[in-house]
């Protein structure tokens, strides 16, 4: 069964993905004491492939941040930097680039913006959403969206990515901000809304 | 990603990037001069038949009849393939080692013989296959460039690196051939 989205359940979800980005967001200003912006998300309903395709360059490195979801759905949020950011928010913190104190700084980076989003999923959708623990790998962009998508077992052919862009004012930092729900988590973020249907 | 790429132009590049779970697969008649890639992605098709390359079920016949249509010969191939990684410790991603399983399978079914594989692991790859030299050259993330296999004539030096001047007297070994044809 393909999922297809109409135009007003993608608008939902893109208001879904605006409010939980934006709560993330509000949460590294606070934690880097630095203005945080955040653009338009994009939600894409698009073949693997594609959806892959979108996130940018696949053999390009990136810096991830995995945080699979527990609760009332299934899915991950991933945080993904390139590594210049990755580094220059490891110099936000004060902490030495490429060290083990940093690696779990960027795990508690995940953490922090992972548990926010979730919070606002949470209070709009009235779901029960837990993040687990986060995941840190740097790696080839392309192997690491298409590992995770292909892991949320999406029977059908669509996968869905609900992505926004972190832009940390005055450094080289942007962090790409991406959900990737499982083929029912999307139904379950749409029921709440009473969206369910043709989904 | 589910992409089947058949070439036998000496000097052109055959890629597979980013490789995760899924799985590049190349084979080579050094005979005929065709080689191909198929980026796998899932291990079954469940009877789904519109993206062939896309599940190893399906991708590896659809290769080898691309590759037959280009004048190569099953009995004559050569495989070799990378990727089926494990990215991430999450429960569910056995998908690495099942599409790797799933391809050379497929392979065994039509008796074509693994010459190199470098699977699973928990690194993303990218994989790299140069028609005429047929040197097939992966990339792990962070890593250097490694030759995981080599189907040059013997003729050609073993010692490496020396692409660029080896290549040259086989593709004109390879164009005189075809025009003999």
């Amino acid at each position: 069964v393909t999922p297809r989205y109409t135009e007003l359940q993608l608008d939902a979800l893109r208001e879904l993905a605006n409010i939980a980005s934006g709560n993330a967001a509000t949460s590294l200003s606070q934690m880097l004491g630095r203005e945080v912006g955040l653009n338009v998300p994009r939600v894409l309903a698009l073949p693997l492939a594609d959806a892959v395709e979108a996130c940018g360059n696949p053999d390009q490195a990136t810096t991830s941040v995995v945080i699979p979801l527990d609760g009332d759905i299934e899915g991950v949020v991933l945080l993904l930097i390139d590594p210049a950011g990755a580094d220059a928010l490891c110099g936000l913190l004060g902490v030495e680039a490429g060290s083990e104190i940093a690696e779990s700084a960027l795990r508690e980076i995940g953490n922090i913006l992972g548990t926010s989003c979730l919070n606002a999923l949470a209070s709009m959708t009235g779901l029960h959403l837990e993040p687990c623990p986060p995941h840190l790998a740097t790696d080839m962009l392309g192997a690491i969206v298409s590992s995770l998508a292909l892991a949320q077992e999406s029977s059908g052919e669509l996968v869905l990515v609900m992505d926004s862009e972190l832009e940390v004012a005055n450094e080289p930092c942007s962090i790409s901000f991406v959900l990737l729900p499982s083929d029912g988590g999307v139904t379950d973020l749409l029921t709440p809304l009473g969206l369910a249907e043709a989904a | 990603m589910g992409e089947i790429q058949v070439s036998q132009r000496p000097g052109e590049e055959l890629v597979a990037r980013g490789l995760g779970s899924c799985i590049g697969l190349a084979l080579i008649d050094r005979q005929s001069g065709v080689a191909g890639m198929a980026h796998i992605v899932l291990p079954e098709s469940a009877g789904s038949e519109n993206e062939p390359g896309k599940f190893a079920d399906t991708a590896v016949p659809a290769l080898i009849a691309q590759m037959e249509k280009a004048g190569a010969v099953v009995r004559r191939l050569d495989a070799v393939l990378a990727g089926g990684a494990r990215m991430f410790e999450l429960g569910e991603m056995e998908i690495g080692a099942r599409n790797a399983a799933a391809v050379k399978a497929g392979l065994a079914r039509s008796g074509i013989k693994v010459r190199a594989a470098e699977t699973g692991g928990n690194r993303g790859r990218t994989m790299r296959l140069t028609v005429g030299d047929f040197e097939v050259i992966i990339k792990e993330a962070g890593g250097e460039q490694v030759t995981l296999f080599d189907a040059a004539p013997a003729a050609k030096a073993k010692t490496r690196p020396v692409p660029s001047r080896a290549a040259a007297p086989l593709s004109a070994n390879l164009r005189s051939a075809v025009a003999r044809t």
